[in-house]
């Protein structure tokens, strides 16, 4: 995965690029606008963090360009500007996320695999996914867990897709039944979802992940962790 | 009469100022400026109104004298018609007619008496004194001078006239004297036909100075409940719209002084705002340096001063955006002008739904009090951003506070005209006599935890800007609920 990090403090982007490479991430570090408008027409990425306040040019001025040539681009703006004016004016500008500094890193790259998610400029990320010892393959319609297939109806396909993709964040019982209603699996209720959730918990089990009740709200899919 | 009368108190009241400012020695400058204003106009009336009365009397005597002095003219000449000389000798012909009416008036004495000078008597009722001697007096024309008889003042009147000629040529004083009892009596009436009207009027005056002084000085009184009424920082200009040109400049005045303090309110919101964004990427920087050493280093001493510097930067990171929330929450903020109809609900589960994974990390427990399906919506007046940051600053606090293995409930409902967002969490809770510190800027009720003790000074200063309260509750057996109550958008 292709990163471009633009950020003038040479201790954040540092030891952010050691963050990011840690993750998985293949990072590359601008430390100005010009170099940032640079690297990011000329080669191919498939993300960007981008630093409002760069030196040279600033960050604003770099997405407006970039977004020209590169609609698809997923850019997550970083900044130490939190006000409304700077939020509305980062996102009329073409970014895709806002987050403010200071950070914590692990909501950083799980924003970061949020964008990826759902940029159409890398459809390898999303045809596939694996989350513990489950696979789940989206254009063969297959999932398996350690490889003995999982045999899902569409409506449970349906929900498990919903979840695997807003994993470790919360999925509500309305965005289950507009999942539902727009795919057009079979009909029921609103009361029907706790019921195909027992069932997928069961079907889960053994795979390291499971399914919490969040109450009042809805359902969130996580990793088990190692207790 | 107009002269006596002090201008009118409204024009007064301006005009005289500078005057009463250098008059402190007389007039105690910390009297207030009312009773100055009365003093100064109605004891200069009361002065004018004595010396009106004084010259009153004294015209009105004049008045009574001449009317007395006429009518003793008339009576004397009507008396020497009457002295004809017949041979070497007088005939006094002295009918009783004339001196009927001459003692007509029973309450007024009149006495005359015919004499040849000097003071030999030839009849009368009475002895007379005489007028004031002269060498050469003169003839056909009375003398008017004042006497006593009998220790009662009386006016008199003496007319010369002269008989014959060459050597037998002789004068004669004919004189008339009345008391001057109805003189008096006259004056008296005239004064008291003058002064009491007089008195009436000035009553009147007195009442309309008063009233004038009252409008007057209303639009004072209207600048001091303006500057009294306003919130501590409230710095908006004072509107002053029907005020005289001194009030006027001194609105003014203090309108420079309120720009300016604002001025300096607002720079001093722009430092501490510019310099909680500079601190923000050196805190970050700080932050993932010792996150990614915290994950290379195998020397547990180390790791362990590693932590504590984490700890601290997160702790300074934290303090930071609170710093910069509280900025917003500020009147003063860009943010103040826009306002929208908020769905509390909405907006309860979209934050809590956000705030879950940082719970679960935390092992708490969050939730959403789940609403009737029917249950109308709960939707205020307000700043979205700025009820989302209230809102947070109570998950935040549930979720830093309570500690694992708790539970943190958010719930929204209507209660009358009001808006309800409670926070209930079963952790330790806060004892309640700190229920009221909590508020305060810094103020904490534990020393655990990274918190920097703005969050409820935050949310406070929130729910004011939107009219509306923040309480606490402790639960039982243990726990706390804050409570946010805001009037509902009509």
């Amino acid at each position: 995965m292709n990163l471009l990090l633009a950020e003038d403090d040479a201790i954040l982007a540092d030891a952010l690029t050691e963050q990011l490479r840690h993750a998985g991430f293949e990072t590359e570090h601008a430390p100005n606008g010009a170099v940032a408008e640079f690297l990011l027409l000329k080669q191919q990425w498939d993300l960007c963090i981008l630093d409002l306040g760069l030196p040279m040019v600033d960050g604003l001025t770099v997405l407006q360009r970039v977004r020209q040539r590169k609609p698809e681009l997923p850019v997550l703006v970083l900044t130490a500007l939190d006000d409304l004016q700077s939020r509305v004016a980062g996102l009329n500008a073409g970014a895709d996320d806002y987050l403010t500094k200071p950070f914590d890193f692990p909501e950083l790259e799980a924003r970061l695999r949020a964008l990826l998610r759902r940029s159409h400029s890398s459809p390898v990320a999303n045809a596939s996914m694996a989350m513990g010892a489950l696979v789940f393959e989206r254009d063969s319609r297959r999932a398996s867990i350690d490889g003995a297939p999982l045999e899902l109806s569409p409506r449970e396909w349906t929900l498990l897709d919903l979840l695997l993709t807003r994993r470790d964040r919360v999925v509500t019982k309305e965005e289950v039944a507009q999942a539902w209603s727009s795919e057009r699996a079979e009909p029921g209720g609103n009361n029907s979802i706790e019921v195909y959730i027992h069932r997928l918990r069961r079907k889960l089990e053994g795979s390291g992940l499971s399914i919490r009740t969040v109450r009042g709200l809805g359902y969130l899919l996580e990793a088990l962790r190692p207790s | 009469m107009s002269a006596t009368l002090p201008p009118l108190a409204s024009g007064t009241a301006s005009g005289k100022l500078p005057l009463l400012v250098r008059a402190t020695h007389l007039f105690a400058g910390d009297r207030s400026l009312h009773k100055q204003l009365l003093l100064w106009l109605l004891l200069p009336q009361l002065v004018l109104w004595l010396a009106a009365a004084f010259v009153t009397y004294n015209v009105a005597a004049r008045y009574a004298n001449r009317a007395i002095d006429a009518s003793l003219s008339q009576a004397t000449r009507a008396l020497a018609r009457q002295v004809k000389p017949i041979g070497n000798g007088l005939f006094i012909d002295f009918p009783r007619a004339a001196q009927d009416i001459i003692e007509a008036d029973p309450d007024d004495r009149v006495y005359y008496m015919v004499s040849t000078p000097p003071g030999q008597f030839i009849l009368g009722s009475r002895k007379l004194p005489q007028p004031p001697l002269t060498a050469a007096p003169r003839l056909g024309e009375p003398y008017f001078y004042d006497g006593m008889i009998d220790k009662t003042p009386i006016r008199l009147a003496g007319l010369y006239v002269a008989y014959g000629d060459g050597k037998s040529r002789q004068l004669l004083l004919v004189q008339i004297a009345r008391s001057r009892a109805s003189r008096d009596e006259l004056a008296r009436s005239i004064l008291g036909d003058t002064v009491l009207p007089l008195s009436g009027l000035i009553l009147l005056m007195s009442m309309i100075v008063w009233a004038g002084i009252r409008a007057g000085l209303a639009p004072l009184a209207r600048l001091r409940a303006l500057v009294e009424d306003r919130a501590p920082n409230d710095l908006a200009p004072l509107r002053i719209d029907t005020a005289p040109q001194e009030l006027r400049s001194l609105a003014r005045a203090l309108n420079d002084l309120l720009a300016a303090v604002h001025e300096s309110v607002a720079a001093q919101r722009r430092f501490v705002n510019d310099a909680a964004h500079q601190l923000r990427t050196p805190l970050a920087g700080l932050k993932s340096q010792t996150e990614l050493a915290l994950g290379e280093n195998a020397d547990p001493a180390l790791a362990a001063r590693l932590a504590r510097v984490h700890e601290s930067a997160v702790r300074s990171a934290h303090l930071v955006n609170q710093l910069l929330s509280l900025a917003r929450a500020e009147p003063e903020s860009a943010l103040a002008q826009q306002t929208a109809r908020v769905d509390l609900r909405e907006l309860a589960r979209e934050l809590t739904a956000e705030w879950v994974p940082r719970a679960l990390q935390a092992q708490v427990d969050l939730g959403v009090e789940e609403a009737a399906d029917d249950a109308p919506p709960v939707i205020v007046r307000g700043h979205a951003l700025l009820l989302r940051e209230a809102l947070q600053n109570l998950v935040d606090n549930a979720i830093r506070y309570a500690g694992a293995a708790s539970e943190v409930t958010v719930s929204v409902r209507r209660e009358g005209a009001f808006g309800v967002v409670e926070v209930s969490d079963t952790g330790p809770g806060i004892p309640p006599d700190l229920h009221r510190a909590v508020f305060e800027r810094f103020v904490r009720a534990t020393h655990e935890g990274s918190g920097c003790g703005l969050g409820l000074a935050i949310v406070r200063s929130i729910a004011e800007r939107h009219s509306g309260q923040v309480s606490l509750e402790s639960l039982l057996p243990h726990g706390l609920r804050v409570r946010i109550s805001l009037p509902l958008a009509r």
